[in-house]
């Protein structure tokens, strides 16, 4: 269609639009639940159910154990994590030490990370030769190589696997078993917020092709911008 | 008479509470739809001057007779027109015999559609056509597209409101598409054209050939991939909760919110800074205070705070907010029982009110409670709902918002950043579809909240 021919929509034609779209407060509240949930603001959780009234879509108290597993990862703990997850939830054991594909050869990876960041070279080696490599997956493989690299250089940090003992990789290591342990009690691995914004950004490009309308461009102010004609 | 202008937030929360009122309940979208009737069978009334006949199942056509010039195409058209409210629209013809010639033709016409002319000569109609294996998009002329079929051979046709195209099939598989370029309702057509041709069709009451389930499956997983490439900061939901706590003054969980992301490995920034929230943290404390009263049904406690407080807010006793509490105080009344004290508090409130029209139904609404021995299960039992509590909880926030010298617009305090940007996301998904001719699924935003899947 040429530009010409969009359909031009004042500020106040589209706030009078606006208007008569409702939102329900408890589905906002709902909204802000499964953020703080899926999340782990586990206290943050239980002080929203007290102020709004809005239950929460699962147990808070799993919330908590499973915050201490991410944490345990994030500390670099992981043989410590991989018991708490077998504690949690036999399910959940299931999504991380014997699944070797993607996402979940990170745990066994992260605790050979640990075991070299900790200078056990020794231990390291044997648990790289005895537990890991017999396993035999080929990506698995090559993490395995890449990560034992670590232990041929003697300026690791600015060696090309350096990344590996980077701090952020924790972190990455940490949500990735979180989101196994959602999946695990069948509960969506990520919020429901950041999928709505970036529905709304999908929908504002697909009607600009349209209509030349207020835009939110900036999701922090949410304010409506003049339409430019 | 409340006045708008002069009480833009009290007015507005009357609305909403005069919405739950009203037995069409504003916010009910999930019935709204009513069913479509599509296409069932052919339509044996307009007939094509007796060049084809629809056999007595309506469900197949023949033509009998032998064919001598373009103007004797025997063309039948469905009884409906084809669904709007969804994702995909399909049907199936099966060639049954390609007779002489095999003209046989698959697609979509307008009403009023010339029959006794193949779909996609003429304008306003689209054919895939067996003879040549052409698309004819309103032209005497075809344009390349697929295979020709025959004899044996099952054919699809389809409209995909999403991407505004219809698509074609062969024996399961999808030929091709091209983009819709008509207005108007669409009904699924079939045309024969030489001795002995005949066709029956299926508009969905025999399973399909064509794997339409999946074919739609695959629709939306690569709309949900186009949205997923789409970057968003990743503090923005940070930032939109902390902003909503702060608006509806949820004290207690925004210290906590802002301890934890504050304390976490990294600590998650960038959001909380330099009040882009223009209430911030304004009268954050007794906004948190007088919600937790309301929500506990202490209405008197809450009417002294705001004397104490904001005496401004309380000082009209006609005010939209003064009598939302001196409602709420009533329902909390009939709540715990106290029947005797509740009449002798509407005697001595509800009067200035009833004189004026706006607030009629709620008294009456509200008055109603004393009538049933379960008011609960009562036709007004809403009133005893903790969504009546909020609805004045919220109320009360937005107008000592209201009383924020720094304030520039009276209505920032109606409404938080998130409220506004799921009603731009519902708006624009609302616009998109009125300017496609109001064709393809409508967009529930309390489907896509409450989903389980994502």
């Amino acid at each position: 269609m040429p530009a010409t021919s969009k359909k031009v929509i004042t500020r106040d034609e589209w706030e009078k639009k606006l208007n008569d779209v409702k939102i329900r407060k408890e589905d906002m509240n709902k909204l802000v639940m499964n953020f703080l949930v899926t999340e782990g603001y586990v206290d943050a959780a239980e002080k929203f159910r007290k102020e709004s009234g809005t239950e929460p879509e699962i147990d808070l108290a799993t919330i908590t154990d499973r915050m201490a597993v991410k944490k345990a990862v994030q500390d670099g703990h992981v043989v410590d994590a991989i018991e708490k997850v077998n504690d949690l939830n036999p399910e959940a054991s299931y999504y991380l030490p014997t699944d070797l594909n993607g996402k979940t050869g990170y745990a066994d990876q992260q605790r050979l990370i640990e075991l070299i960041r900790e200078g056990q070279v020794a231990q390291a080696l044997e648990f790289a030769q005895d537990e890991l490599a017999p396993r035999g997956e080929p990506s698995f493989l090559e993490e395995l190589e890449r990560t034992v690299a670590l232990l041929a250089f003697e300026d690791v940090k600015n060696s090309p696997v350096g990344d590996l003992l980077d701090l952020s990789h924790r972190s990455k290591v940490a949500s990735e078993v979180n989101a196994a342990i959602l999946t695990s009690q069948s509960h969506e691995k990520d919020p429901k917020l950041p999928s709505l914004l970036r529905m709304l950004l999908w929908a504002q490009n697909q009607l600009d092709e349209k209509a030349v309308y207020p835009r939110i461009t900036d999701l922090f102010t949410a304010a409506l911008e003049d339409p430019s004609v | 008479m409340v006045n708008k202008e002069e009480d833009p937030v009290g007015s507005y929360f009357l609305d909403l509470w005069k919405s739950r009122l009203s037995k069409d309940d504003v916010f009910n979208d999930d019935n709204e739809e009513t069913e479509e009737v599509g296409p069932t069978e052919l339509d044996t009334l307009k007939s094509s001057g007796g060049f084809s006949i629809v056999l007595p199942d309506k469900l197949s056509v023949k033509y009998p007779n032998v064919n001598l010039h373009g103007h004797d195409v025997g063309v039948v058209q469905a009884n409906n027109p084809a669904p709007v409210n969804c994702l995909v629209y399909y049907f199936e013809i099966f060639v049954k015999n390609a007779g002489v010639k095999g003209h046989v033709s698959i697609g979509f016409t307008t009403q009023g559609f010339n029959l006794r002319r193949q779909p996609g000569w003429d304008a306003n109609s689209f054919g895939y056509h067996g003879d040549d294996g052409l698309i004819y998009q309103g032209q005497g002329k075809g344009d390349a597209f697929g295979p020709t079929y025959t004899t044996g051979d099952t054919v699809g046709g389809g409209i995909n409101y999403a991407s505004q195209q219809f698509f074609f099939t062969k024996n399961g598989q999808v030929v091709g598409s091209v983009p819709i370029n008509v207005t108007g309702r669409l009904y699924p057509t079939v045309g024969v054209h030489s001795q002995n041709e005949e066709v029956s069709v299926n508009f969905g009451k025999d399973p399909f050939l064509f794997d339409i389930k999946a074919y739609e499956a695959s629709q939306r997983a690569e709309h949900q991939r186009f949205i997923e490439r789409l970057s968003i900061s990743p503090t923005a939901s940070y930032g939109i909760v902390r902003s909503y706590l702060q608006h509806y003054g949820y004290e207690e969980t925004l210290g906590v919110f802002d301890e934890a992301t504050l304390t976490s490995v990294p600590p998650i920034t960038g959001f909380s800074d330099n009040g882009f929230n223009e209430h911030n943290h304004y009268a954050l404390h007794h906004r948190k205070i007088l919600r937790q009263q309301i929500k506990d049904g202490q209405i008197d406690d809450a009417f002294a705070k705001l004397r104490e407080w904001y005496p401004v807010i309380v000082q009209d006793d006609t005010s939209v907010i003064c009598f939302m509490l001196h409602c709420q105080k009533f329902i909390e009344l009939v709540r715990v029982g106290s029947l005797e004290e509740a009449v002798c508090y509407g005697k001595a409130h509800f009067e200035k009110f009833y004189s004026l029209k706006d607030y009629e139904d709620l008294v009456k609404d509200c008055a109603a409670l004393l009538a049933y021995l379960e008011p609960k299960k009562s036709p007004v039992g809403y009133l005893l709902e903790d969504t009546q509590r909020e609805n004045v909880a919220d109320a009360v926030n937005a107008m000592i918002l209201s009383t924020n010298p720094a304030l520039k617009d009276q209505r920032s305090c109606l409404h938080s950043y998130l409220e506004r940007l799921l009603k731009q996301l519902s708006a624009c998904f609302l616009e998109k579809r009125l300017l496609n001719g109001n064709q393809g699924e409508a967009f529930h935003l309390r489907r896509v909240l409450l989903s389980k899947s994502t």
